[in-house]
């Protein structure tokens, strides 16, 4: 296509729309409401998740060591645990370390540790952290091989658990998305497909004249990109603005729940909302006009 | 030249449209097709559309074979037949100009040429201080003269006529037939469909008369049918 032609194809969109202005808003508007439910789930399933995963990476394993063992075999212990490919840190905890944080635990009324410095019951061992945290359920039992190990724990049962909790919790996330995303594409589709069936006999003219199929595709496709832009910019505007305001209130308010940060979280959540909406305008446009390209 | 040779159209419910129909047209021939509803006229102007395609035969437009074009050749087969139909198909909201424009932004004319050609032909339809209108502004027989301004102003092969006076009084259908007349003279072929006995008769052209799918007459300096 010649240049002067996408300039009437722009043309043709534009005064398409404003003639139809009342069709116009309720196309920006449907577009805009859709794309807010679908961005609020996005919101609550981005969070969902994360939740899930600051559970899930608190999940470390325990590794409590013999008490006869030499500081050699300790440093040796180290270098094999730090070699191993699933694990990110190791850290050394003495039991005299051990001893400090469990008196911070208990606080005032850790009176009843007194005197322990002295004989000290706490074992020294490591504390591991993987790369993944579903990992640990792999390793952990495999490290209760390693000579001068004692015991190893990593909340056994628990952590089987929680797994399978924040498993269907990321299902579940997915599956309330991609149904959303066919329900917006509906509702859009249907929404254009009026404006299309409005123009069915200015579709069939030109056809006679001898339009191609992209020649009569092209404004309504640039009309439906601008519809689904605008509607989604709309919906993204507001999305990212009571994000941000409910974000700096509840970090107060609720500061146990752990919220992603709005930023660049939301850089994210806007750009997707924007190129869905957008696509769901050109999809939507091009299938309603299948239809009436049939002559 | 315009060819048909053998062109059978059966539909899928059974009914025979066409049956055999052979005709040749040469490049600046003005024949009419006559016939009683249900003769085969439309279907005809639909096979040379490529609206649908012949169960049997081929058709031949400018020694191009047509019968059988994909979908996307067939709007290059539309820009060499220009159309008129009965109820006009103009763009309401468009002016009279922006409609025969549109003719050639389809072809991506240049802007020079759509300002030279579209003035020339609404000049030829004598519309010329009507090229700001909007069609509804205009009444019948204006109307079918911006639909036939449209038709030929990328100068096409054929001109296919469907029933163009058929909405007009006679008075206005004369006047586009005079127009038709003129578009002829200029070396552009003229296929008319038409019910309109009287002109049929007063004109003297080719009349290829169809019935229950068969041509039945092929005359030329013909009339609108010997026994009615």
């Amino acid at each position: 296509m010649k240049i002067r032609t996408w300039g009437f194809f722009s043309g043709q969109a534009f005064s398409s729309m404003r003639r139809n202005s009342w069709m116009t808003i309720a196309s920006i508007g449907t577009v805009a409401v859709t794309m807010i439910v679908l961005g609020v789930f996005l919101l609550l399933a981005a969070n969902l998740t994360h939740w899930a995963g600051s559970i899930e990476s608190q999940v470390e394993i325990s590794i409590y060591l013999q008490d006869e063992i030499t500081r050699e075999q300790v440093d040796e212990l180290a270098q094999k645990f730090t070699q191993l490919e699933q694990v990110a840190v190791v850290k050394y905890v003495s039991k005299e370390e051990a001893l400090l944080k469990m008196r911070d635990w208990y606080g005032e009324n850790a009176d009843f540790l007194a005197g322990l410095e002295l004989d000290n019951p706490l074992r020294n061992g490591f504390k591991l952290t993987t790369h993944r945290p579903d990992q640990v359920l792999d390793l952990a039992p495999t490290l209760r091989t390693y000579d001068g190990v004692a015991e190893v724990q990593y909340g056994q049962g628990m952590v089987e658990q929680l797994f399978a909790v924040t498993g269907v919790l990321r299902v579940v996330a997915l599956a309330l998305m991609i149904g959303l995303a066919a329900a917006a594409t509906f509702i859009i589709a249907n929404t254009i497909r009026i404006t299309v069936f409005a123009r069915r006999r200015e579709i069939n003219i030109m056809k006679y004249v001898g339009a191609t199929d992209w020649f009569i595709r092209w404004p309504f496709v640039i009309e439906g990109m601008t519809l689904g832009l605008i509607g989604s910019l709309v919906a993204a505007g507001l999305i990212a603005w009571s994000y941000q305001a409910s974000f700096a209130k509840l970090v107060i308010s609720v500061p146990v729940i752990p919220l992603v940060n709005p930023w660049p979280f939301l850089l994210g959540i806007v750009g997707w909302l924007v190129l869905i909406g957008t696509t769901l305008g050109v999809v939507g446009s091009t299938v309603s006009l299948r239809r009436f390209l049939r002559v | 030249m315009l060819e048909l040779y053998a062109i059978s159209k059966i539909y899928g419910n059974g009914v025979v449209a066409l049956r055999d129909v052979d005709l040749k047209v040469e490049k600046g021939e003005f024949v009419f097709i006559v016939g009683p509803s249900g003769a085969g006229k439309t279907t005809l102007t639909r096979l040379l559309l490529a609206e649908e395609k012949p169960t049997k035969g081929q058709i031949i437009v400018n020694k191009k074979v047509v019968n059988n074009l994909r979908r996307n050749e067939i709007p290059y087969l539309r820009r060499q037949i220009g159309t008129v139909f009965q109820d006009f198909r103009l763009m309401n909201n468009w002016t009279v100009e922006e409609n025969v424009a549109f003719a050639m932004k389809v072809i991506e004319a240049s802007r020079r040429s759509i300002r030279k050609r579209v003035p020339e032909v609404l000049d030829m339809v004598g519309l010329s201080s009507k090229a700001k209108h909007l069609p509804t502004q205009l009444s019948g027989g204006e109307q079918q003269r911006v639909a036939l301004a449209r038709a030929i102003v990328n100068q096409p092969y054929v001109l296919l006529a469907d029933e163009p006076t058929g909405n007009l009084d006679p008075e206005t259908a004369w006047g586009i037939m005079n127009i038709l007349q003129d578009i002829n003279a200029q070396g552009t072929t003229v296929l008319m469909v038409t019910h309109a006995k009287n002109i049929v008769d007063a004109m003297r052209k080719r009349v290829v008369a169809l019935e229950a799918g068969r041509i039945v007459r092929d005359e030329y300096r013909g009339a609108y049918g010997n026994e009615d």
